[in-house]
């Protein structure tokens, strides 16, 4: 008997050909049903994400089980036939461990994202709760648990930030504690500003004032996000009541000086202010960043701090993978022991044209 | 007994300053129980000893340089505990166990060294007693109070010049750290107020020296707070009054620590 995972995502395909085999979630309990009824395979997970979708199996062999399960897909997807180039074919211990890997974030598209971590306990719970799994499955995906949790409190893999966005939020984070108080402005009402404002909100900043040369579109933005709108020259005297001012104007030059910043400072009794400067040319003058208590980062600074956080959690990887491997060889895994009826050596995929049937690991 | 307790207490202290280190180098950013449990523990040694040290004085123990020493240590450590965890500042025991690390090994070593024999006082005056308790907690207050503003500093420098290092993601909140600046200011100075109420009542009238640079502390925190509350003194200025100012306590303690030592 075998554990095998056939999967497909973004590193072997592109969107339009994932797109093809993604699970509608109302579909799910039923296409669980149907691969759990396929003669080779005893249990099964289904794991659909927007970028993977996988299928993990005790199955009685690889080939087989591999076999019918392409075959599955075919028929469910109203395909001819799937190309096995964009699929991977993992076994035995290698499907254990990217399953580790996945739910670890280390496979994922934004290296060390946790969403990936509740997207696989939500699989295992619909496809426990739809009765397809037992006890193998049962004890590979809580070990997956285990590692993942493992990984996040042992490594860094998700220190810092990896978006601008995300930056900005973690900053403002740093530098007022609880958002729960703070008030943001927009001054420029462009997409990359609306989506900072938008993860600020979800962070619980309260309110939002958005202010742009056209009216008409700071309404618009300020509706959608429950705020208000101020008219363009108005934004100037709102900068005493806001503790974040996210800009992102097209004007030529920059708009906020150190006299004005430090005119509204004054007014702040000592509260401090921090702004995202995401325009180019910048909106706002460089010396603004000497004032007390103003934090001023443009979109390089953000840019940087976000690549930096990337490379860092590329150098966490080798890590990530050690302690995965620690957790193999100390604790063990149950599913690739003889009592499981799975060999605890690793066995040999069949041979799949395309994709090697290695764990996918990212550069 | 006592100063073995204060041994053991001191080399807890130790194991927090082992721990500072580590935390800062490994880059772990989750506060540590463990820390927390290591300095509840020094903490609760350095009670006893100076419970036990009290019983044979007969009275609060600030006797002498070296128990004005631990007593000071004792009054952050316990301030600490109280207003670490409620002002979301658990990484200033990070910083508070090197300094009660070093200050109390001198204190620990001055002990074992002297040949103090406490000798319990005839007449205990209870204003004197509640004026020293009181009057060292706030100094407590005011030394937390500058451990708070290097780490508002420090964090400070930090974000501004876009560095987002090991010690950013471990520091608090700048926002955090400056409410918790003003607050120990104000704990400190209602403190030194009430120690300072009490030396007007005591049967022994405080002298000169001691009266003044104890109004010279109090007036200088009062105004920092005051000038912060009223006058919206910015964050950083006021992180760095709270630091440039603990050497007006720092220095009165040493003097009132020596005034002491003959005694």
């Amino acid at each position: 008997m075998s554990l095998v995972c056939l999967g497909i995502n973004h590193t072997t395909a592109p969107v339009e050909v994932r797109e093809r085999f993604a699970f509608a979630p109302h579909e799910l309990r039923l296409a669980l049903q149907e691969v759990r009824d396929l003669e080779a395979i005893d249990e099964t997970v289904i794991l659909s994400t927007c970028n993977r979708v996988e299928i993990y199996a005790k199955a009685k062999g690889p080939e087989s089980a591999f076999s019918a399960l392409s075959d599955y897909l075919a028929r469910h997807f109203k395909l001819e036939k799937i190309d096995d180039v964009d699929f991977y074919h993992l076994v035995g211990e290698e499907a254990a461990r990217h399953l580790f890997r996945v739910a670890s974030g280390l496979d994922s598209m934004v290296l060390g994202e946790t969403e990936i971590f509740g997207q696989v306990k939500k699989a295992y719970s619909e496809s426990h709760q739809a009765g397809v799994t037992s006890r193998v499955l049962n004890k590979l995906f809580q070990h997956s648990f285990q590692i993942a949790k493992l990984v996040r409190t042992n490594t860094h893999i998700t220190r810092g930030s990896t978006s601008v966005g995300s930056v900005a939020v973690d900053l403002a984070g740093k530098i007022f504690g609880d958002l729960s108080g703070c008030q943001v402005m927009i001054v420029g009402a462009g997409e990359m500003s609306r989506t900072t404002a938008k993860s600020l909100l979800s962070r619980g900043a309260h309110s939002i004032i958005v202010s742009n040369r056209s009216y008409d579109k700071a309404l618009e933005l300020a509706q959608e996000m429950d705020g208000r709108a101020v008219t363009f020259d108005q934004w100037e005297s709102a900068i005493r009541e806001v503790d974040i001012i996210i800009t992102s104007t097209s004007a030529p030059h920059t708009i906020m000086h150190r006299d004005m910043i430090g005119g509204a400072m004054k007014k702040r009794r000592g509260r401090p202010l921090f702004l995202i400067d995401i325009a180019v040319p910048r909106d706002v003058d460089a010396n603004v960043n000497d004032l007390d208590s103003v934090y001023l980062y443009d979109i390089d600074a953000l840019q940087k701090i976000a690549d930096d956080a990337r490379e860092e959690r590329e150098k966490q990887i080798a890590i990530c993978d050690q302690v995965i491997s620690e957790f193999i060889e100390e604790r063990g895994i149950g599913v690739l022991q003889p009592e499981s009826g799975l060999k605890p050596e690793k066995e040999k995929a069949p041979e799949f044209p395309g994709k090697p049937s290695k764990p996918l690991t990212n550069p | 007994m006592d100063k073995v307790l204060l041994t053991f207490s001191t080399l807890c202290f130790l194991g927090g300053f082992i721990y500072a280190v580590l935390i800062l180098r490994s880059e772990k950013h989750q506060p540590s129980l463990a820390n927390l449990a290591v300095i509840a523990l020094g903490f609760f040694l350095q009670s006893w000893a100076l419970f036990i040290r009290g019983e044979l004085h007969g009275r609060c123990p600030i006797t002498n340089f070296w128990e004005i020493l631990v007593f000071f240590c004792w009054c952050m450590v316990l301030l600490y505990l109280l207003l670490g965890r409620a002002f979301r500042l658990s990484l200033l025991g990070v910083f508070t166990s090197p300094i009660v690390f070093i200050v109390q090994t001198l204190a620990t070593l001055g002990l074992w060294m002297g040949n103090d024999v406490p000798k319990p006082k005839a007449h205990v005056d209870p204003w004197f007693e509640l004026h020293a308790s009181v009057s060292f907690l706030a100094y407590g207050a005011f030394a937390l109070a500058c451990v708070a503003g290097c780490m508002y500093l420090v964090q400070d420098r930090l974000l501004k010049e876009h560095h987002l290092n090991t010690l950013f993601y471990n520091l608090p909140p700048i926002q955090n750290l400056s409410m918790a600046i003003f607050r120990l200011i104000a704990i400190g100075v209602v403190l030194l107020t009430v120690g300072m109420a009490a030396a007007f009542l005591m049967e022994e009238r405080p002298t000169m020296v001691h009266t003044g640079l104890s109004f010279l502390v109090w007036i200088a925190y009062l105004a920092l707070a005051v000038v912060h509350l009223t006058r919206g003194l910015g964050s950083k200025k006021l992180a760095g009054s709270a630091v440039a100012a603990f050497l007006l306590p720092l220095i009165t303690l040493l003097i009132f620590a020596s005034y002491k030592q003959p005694q």
